[in-house]
């Protein structure tokens, strides 16, 4: 009496359909969920909240959007010295956040570290606490600190850009080839002739490019730090809103819009040039 | 040239680092952009002298009005109220956001777009535009034209997480492999069955790294759109900022901050869980 | 006259892990080019990363040039690393910069921390370089990029650079296994020529037997991190060579 020894199912169509339908049953158990979720969650938070009469029909919000459109072209003289502002503000904050991303990288790449149980965590811990406040929270604080006008604007840039720029610079420490780190010791290099030709050079192009990267974004960033009073646009924006100047807020936005495209073409080109 | 052999050039070896005029550009830009830096300090009135002074001032300030944080203050329902309403406004933002980048990533991208001279640029200019307008700024707006409350903020975020994801999305169809696609176009398949068999495939995972990194940028927006009225827990922000109730500011600021934290450690786990199932 | 000395030296790459250098003893003349051979994993790679501290030792002694490389503090070790010249298996230039500048960082053990922010070397320093770039047949390559040569000619940048020191000793790290044969061949010999003229010592690091034999006068052979053999070139023959080889041939 043979047994048999083989009882692995063969592979049929039956077994194959029932596996689809079975997994099938599952996606769908967890798509109802979800849409359950966001059914909920539009519930309470839209329909819900809203003040529906307030708000009016359609055509009442139609008719309010169409407040915005239009330029105030009185206003746009006005705008140059808060534009130029802007920019300052942008181009200080991210020299600033760079000069604290020296230490911060360096503590912060897993391979240069001067010592490994503290200062690892705490450049990590600087990074994450960066990225994790909005900037306009930084500039409340910076506001509250130091009082109304530029700087608050620039520190709050300058501490927000810190996370992004030096984790991609700890990254890129991180990933240099250590032969030529060997070879300046081996001549007889300290610490910073091993920094200066073994290791820059290695980083450079990628955290130019960083650098400008979150330049850019940054003078996003700048347009909008003065509606909590840090300077720039962002205050005329708020002004323009008050007087409900609804023409001067449009201008406005088309100057912020203006400057980030400048930004963007020379972030463009210059980091083409540099890789 | 011997490569083993002595030297057999008579004149003098000469060699200056200095290369006129690749040397000289350099310096320039170089000098020109600090010189320009310096203008920017003084234009804007900085004081420098005064600065290292602040930074004992900003100590001064956060010992004694910023501690202790009135944590009673964040640890009374209502606020968790909002703070629930925060996660949920995000993630409504950060889902209408995603759902719109779809097809407008796939308009906005050169490679696959159904039409390179009328749908492309109207795609790219709209995905630019959401982007370049800052959220808090579509937060405004929203709530000028809607009045206060959720649904403008949903909308800021909506409209600001569809340019961030669209632009990330469009590069990564750009950045496709277009072999699969011509073998589906040459089935006889048309450009949304391109799409769908000879695109989606190659750029799943990395539209799930878009989608978190789109849900962290959308929490942390979240976190602060109440403050200009558009819902969540930036209107208590904004509460305290304005009555200079300091200490439970700072409670807020950490209520902030232990959420933010939570939802990284959330996002790693999320794209760990994409990694493996690559 | 001796110029290194290395008694009873064990090495291993953590103080948990296994041992790589077992014991290894044997001097090098101030006339020789000397070659160490073995296995890879024999611990060739370790020897020559300890005689200048890239590897710290954890027992036994080197002497150089009288002084006592396992105990030097860290300016000192500086300073005795500037008498020592490596050339490397994968040349460890400064890909970036320009085969000037790679020769040039040959001399940073001399040169203040000013002068190297702003790569000021001093004249002589600039004509030494020159001068040897003329002799290792780059001079045409001189504002090259140095990822922009072949592999022969950067290996010749590292000779230069090596020799910008006015070492005492050169140590070579498997310098032609990088190359191709005929040019291992063409820089093993501008090596053995220009260590001969300038008077410097050679200790090296070779897979390739047959050039061992061929340029080198004395040789010791690991295997396992134990040294086999240790005499002139002459002494080498097929039985001692298997016996190196041992784990090899298995």
């Amino acid at each position: 009496m043979t047994e048999e020894v083989h009882h692995l199912p063969l592979m049929t169509s039956d077994i194959i359909l029932e596996r689809r339908r079975n997994s099938r049953i599952v996606q769908t158990g967890v798509c109802l969920v979800l849409v359950a979720l966001v059914a909920w969650s539009v519930q309470v938070t839209i329909i819900d909240d809203t003040d529906w009469e307030r708000m009016g029909s359609f055509a009442n919000v139609l008719e309010a959007t169409n407040r915005f459109i239009g330029i105030d072209f009185a206003l746009f003289k006005d705008l140059i010295v808060p534009t130029i502002e802007t920019f300052m503000i942008a181009c200080l904050g991210t020299l600033l956040g760079v000069i604290i991303c020296i230490p911060a990288a360096w503590f912060g790449a897993m391979n240069i570290t001067p010592f490994k149980p503290v200062t690892y965590p705490i450049a990590r811990m600087m990074m994450t606490l960066s990225r994790s406040i909005h900037e306009i929270v930084w500039a409340l604080f910076f506001v509250a600190v130091v009082g109304l006008g530029a700087l608050p604007g620039i520190f709050a840039i300058a501490v927000r850009s810190v996370g992004f720029i030096a984790k991609m610079s700890a990254e890129a420490i991180e990933d240099i080839d250590p032969g030529p780190v060997e070879a300046i010791r081996s001549v007889g290099g300290n610490n910073l002739q091993v920094l200066i030709y073994a290791i820059l050079p290695q980083i450079l192009p990628q955290v130019l490019g960083v650098i400008i990267f979150e330049w850019e974004i940054n003078i996003r960033r700048s347009a909008i730090l003065g509606l909590v009073g840090a300077g720039g646009l962002g205050l005329v924006f708020f002004r323009q809103m008050n007087t409900f100047n609804y023409h001067g807020v449009m201008t406005v936005i088309i100057a912020v819009l203006g400057l980030i495209l400048l930004g963007e073409a020379v972030s463009h080109r210059v980091r083409r040039s540099i890789i | 040239m011997n490569p083993n052999g002595t030297s057999t050039t008579e004149a003098p070896l000469v060699w200056s680092r200095y290369k006129f005029p690749d040397t000289f550009i350099r310096y320039a830009s170089w000098i020109t952009v600090f010189v320009f830096l310096a203008y920017c300090i003084e234009y804007l009135n900085i004081p420098l002298d005064r600065l290292f002074g602040m930074f004992g001032r900003m100590g001064d300030t956060l010992a004694n009005r910023y501690y202790p944080p009135d944590i009673e203050y964040i640890m009374d329902g209502e606020y968790m109220e909002y703070v629930v309403e925060t996660i949920q406004m995000a993630y409504l933002g950060a889902l209408f956001g995603l759902i719109m980048t779809v097809p407008l990533g796939w308009c906005a991208s050169y490679n696959m777009t159904p039409s390179r001279r009328y749908v492309y640029p109207v795609a790219r200019l709209i995905t630019m535009g959401c982007r370049a307008v800052h959220e808090m700024i579509w937060a405004i707006l929203f709530v000028s034209i809607l009045g206060f409350g959720m649904l403008p903020g949903v909308l800021a975020l909506t409209f600001f997480c569809t340019g961030f994801a669209g632009k990330l999305f469009a590069e990564e169809i750009e950045a496709v492999d277009m072999g699969p696609v011509e073998a589906m176009r040459s089935t006889g398949a048309n450009l949304f069955q391109a799409m769908a068999f000879g695109v989606f495939p190659q750029i799943r995972v990395a539209f799930t790294g878009i989608a978190i990194y789109t849900w962290d940028v959308a929490f942390r927006a979240a976190t602060v759109v109440g403050f200009f009225g558009a819902g969540g827990m930036g209107w208590y922000l904004k509460r305290n900022v304005l009555q200079i109730e300091t200490e439970r500011v700072a409670a807020i600021l950490i209520s902030i901050l232990v959420l933010v934290m939570i939802s990284e450690a959330v996002s790693a786990w999320a794209r760990n869980k994409a990694m493996e199932m690559k | 006259m001796t110029i290194l000395k290395v008694t009873d030296l064990h090495a291993s790459y953590s103080t948990s892990g296994p041992e790589i250098l077992k014991g290894i003893t044997f001097e090098v003349e101030d006339n020789d080019f000397f070659a160490i051979i073995g296995p890879s994993g024999a611990g060739k790679s370790t020897l020559i990363r300890c005689i200048n501290r890239l590897v710290e030792p954890s027992s036994g002694e080197i002497i150089f040039d009288d002084r006592n490389v396992t105990t030097l503090p860290r300016g000192e070790l500086r300073m005795l690393r500037r008498d020592i010249g490596v050339i490397f298996q994968e040349f460890n230039l400064i890909n970036r910069m320009s085969v000037m500048d790679n020769v040039l960082s040959g001399r940073l053990g001399y040169t203040g921390n000013l002068r190297t922010l702003f790569r000021a070397f001093p004249r002589e320093d600039i004509d030494h370089g020159l001068r040897l770039l003329d002799r290792v047949g780059l001079i045409d390559h001189v504002d090259k990029r140095a990822d922009e040569l072949s592999g022969g000619q950067r290996q010749r940048v590292g000779i230069a650079r090596a020799l910008m020191q006015n070492p005492k000793m050169l140590l070579l790290d498997e310098p032609t296994s990088a190359l191709d044969p005929k040019i291992s061949r063409e820089v093993m010999g501008l090596i053995k020529q220009m260590a001969t003229e300038l008077k410097v010592p050679c200790l090296c690091n070779i897979h390739d037997v047959q050039l061992a034999t061929e340029f080198c006068n004395k040789i010791i052979g690991l295997q396992d991190g134990y040294m086999k053999f240790n005499g002139p070139t002459e002494d080498m023959n097929k039985e001692k060579l298997d016996e190196i080889y041992a784990m090899e041939v298995l």
